[in-house]
Formats: structure tokens, sequence, C-alpha cells
């Protein structure tokens, strides 16, 4: 089998990164204002998941976590060390690991699904997957000696 | 370009080589580490929902808010679900659900201002008109609070339904939820409300409610509307933000 190569990788992750960060700005400003708030009737998943109270820890949103948690990913795709390879699976270990009880919630507790919810979830599963494949293949690899061009 | 790009390539491939011999023990390492937090990770997930499957739901028999609510509203005739003077010139209408969380915002924090402002003095008369958009649940808290609206407390149902108000789908609107309420709003014969707030006549009520709000156009809760002798019939309002918002179109309706 042929294993991707670390730089491929942590090109794909800050992709991916990326994209959460959008994805988890998008569901922050939409919650945080804009107009009255109110609860839609049909297709209104993101309204009842964001209404309910699992959407904030201590006050605060949980996409603000999320978009952390990118953040911290998109960062660790810039090092080429043990550190930054660990840092990313740890992160996205928990990410994936919140975005199961998330999505168990939706599913379960709050009966609703949010289509925004469940695209950081699809991307943290992703991320997940890509920062286990980086650090089973290349942890313990000299650090310092990749350090790529472009 | 190319050539660079196959350098890499036999660079990578050479560390990953050297990596599987030199750096055997640290490698080792992290991957117990990762395999650890894995392990962990799967613990905590589990532990969480098992948490959340267990607990939840309202305690019935811990109302917050009843003499509060008894004070606020004392003295303010109603009837049915209508608060205020039914000889008020403006009527203030919403539309709402029960189980809606922003409802209960608009419950605890902008309706008090207004009621204190209009509705005592007997300038306006507010009515709540349930629009079970939640489900089920939602639907059954309506023909309570119609029920309780049949013994003269309605408001004091709805207010204090709001204050206890739980997780929305979370099952806490049982029966006993449910009587607690009525008897904290001071539905004074519990076996009539009980009867009521499940026949069909307060079942189709709900239903009507229901259909009269969508055929306004309306899609969320809570949604307003007002009515008085200087609108043209009932005037839309949406969802004004501020107590103040409500205050000055019940002005500009009187």
């Amino acid at each position: 089998m042929k294993f991707p190569t670390e730089g491929n990788l942590r090109r794909v992750i800050a992709f991916v990164a990326a994209l959460g960060i959008g994805v988890a700005t998008y569901i922050a400003i939409a919650d945080s204002g804009g107009g009255a708030p109110a609860c839609l009737a049909g297709g209104g998943g993101c309204e009842a998941v964001a209404n309910s109270s699992y959407s904030h820890i201590a006050g605060v949103n949980i996409a603000i976590f999320g978009i952390v948690g990118y953040a911290i990913l998109l960062l660790t795709a810039f090092f080429v060390n043990d550190l930054a390879r660990f840092a990313g699976f740890a992160t996205a270990l928990g990410g994936f690991g919140f975005s199961v009880y998330l999505t168990y919630l939706e599913i379960y507790t709050i009966e609703a699904i949010c289509q925004w919810c469940v695209a950081s979830a699809v991307l943290m599963t992703i991320l997940f997957l890509l920062n286990a494949t980086r650090l089973i293949g290349y942890a313990g690899t000299i650090p310092g000696q990749l350090q790529e061009e472009r | 370009m190319s050539d660079r790009r196959e350098r890499e390539k036999r660079r990578e491939q050479r560390l990953r080589e050297e990596s599987k011999v030199g750096s055997g023990e640290r490698r080792a390492r992290l991957l117990q580490m990762g395999a650890g937090a894995v392990f962990l990770a799967i613990v905590a997930v589990v532990v969480l929902i098992v948490v959340n499957s267990s607990g939840g739901g309202g305690d019935p028999s811990n109302l917050e808010g009843v003499a509060e609510i008894e004070a606020e509203l004392e003295g303010i005739p109603q009837r049915g679900l209508v608060l205020g003077d039914p000889r008020a010139k403006v009527e203030l209408v919403e539309y709402g659900d029960l189980q809606c969380p922003v409802c209960k915002q608009y419950a605890d924090q902008i309706l008090p201002q207004v009621i204190e402002n209009q509705v005592e003095n007997g300038q306006a008369k507010i009515a709540f008109r349930n629009f079970a958009i939640l489900g089920p649940e939602s639907e059954t808290a309506a023909a309570a609070a119609l029920a309780a609206g049949a013994q003269g407390r309605g408001w004091n149902y709805l207010e204090l339904f709001y204050r206890n108000q739980g997780q929305e789908h979370s099952g806490y609107i049982d029966d006993d939820f449910l009587a607690a309420v009525a008897k904290g709003a001071g539905v004074e014969n519990i076996a009539d409300w009980e009867a009521e707030r499940k026949s069909k006549k307060l079942t189709a009520e709900v239903a009507a409610s229901f259909a009269e709000a969508e055929r306004l156009g309306l899609t969320g809760t809570p949604s307003f509307a007002v009515q008085g002798p200087s609108t043209d019939g009932l005037q839309i309002l949406g969802t004004p933000g501020s107590p103040e918002d409500l205050e000055s179109a019940i002005e500009e309706a009187g």
C-alpha cells in the first residue's frame, strides 16, 4: 500500500481545518445575533439545536471551541515535528469525541439535526483520520529535517 | 519542479526508513500515548452519554416563581388566554409555543414590562394563541394552558410554565409536570382541568390556532400581531426584539 507523504497529509489537514474554521465561524456568527432569534417551524433543526442548553458551555457557544480546535489543527499542519503530530492527533481526537457526543445529543436528546453541525462533525472525523494517519506513519521521524519548501 | 518533488519524496522515504530504526523508541512511546488518548476519549464520551441519558427533566414538585408570578398578575383581569381589561382598545396577540426557549425569554424578559406599562392600566390586552410548532409535547402543553384558562388561570399557567421550562423534547412535559404547574398557577379544580385538557374540544382549539397562525403566514415563535382602532385588522409585527418595540406598536395601534 502506498502511504501518503507527510507533506500531502499536512496540506490536506490544513485545507480541511480551514474549511472547519469557516463552518464553525458561520455557526458562531449565526448564533450571536443578526435580528431577533426565533424558533422556526419545519426544517428548523439548527434553531432547535442552537436554542438548546447544549449549545453553550459556561456561556460560551460551542462553535467558539470548534474554531479554536480547528485553528490548532491548522497550526499543527505547519510544523513538522512530533509535538505537532501528537498535538494534531490529540486535538482531532478530542474534537472527534466531542462531535460524537454532540451528534448523539442531536439525535437522541434534542431530536433535531443541524446540517452545519453535521458538516463540522464530518470535517472533524476526516481530520481525526488524517492526523491518526500522520501520527502512525511519521511519529518518531527526526524533527527539523523535513522543513518543506514553499 | 518534478525533480525537486522527486527529491523531496526520496528524502521523506529515507527519513521514514531511518525513523523506523533510529527513533523506534520515541515512536513507540508516542503511539502508546496516542492509544492511551483514544482510550480516554472513548471513556469520556461514554461517560458523557450515560450521565446525559440518566439525568434531565424538570422536578415537578419544585417549581420556581410561583409567588412571584402570582404577585405580578394579581388584579389583572384574565379570560381564557387573554390578559387584561376585555374592553382595552388594543389587543396584542402572541403566537407562541410553550416548549420554545425564545418564547420563554420573551415571557421572562420582554412581556413583563409591556404588562406593567400597558396592560395593567387597561390600555391593551395580550392574547396568547398557541402555535405549537415543536411537536406533540407542545400540543399537550398548549391544551393544558387552555384548560387552565377555562378556570381563569391561563396566564398564570403560561408564565409558570415558561419560568420552569425544561429542555425541549427531553420528556419533562409529563402528567406530573403539567399538574404541578396547574396547582402552582392556582387552578382550583384539578380534576376538571385534567378532564378538560384531554378533551376533543381543546385539542381542536390547539389545531385551530395553529391553522390560524399558518394562514397568517407565520413561520416561527414567538410571533406577534396587534389590533386596534388604528390598524386595518390584525397587523403582523413579527418578532420585535425589545419591550419598547412592542410598546410603540401598541401606541400606534391605539
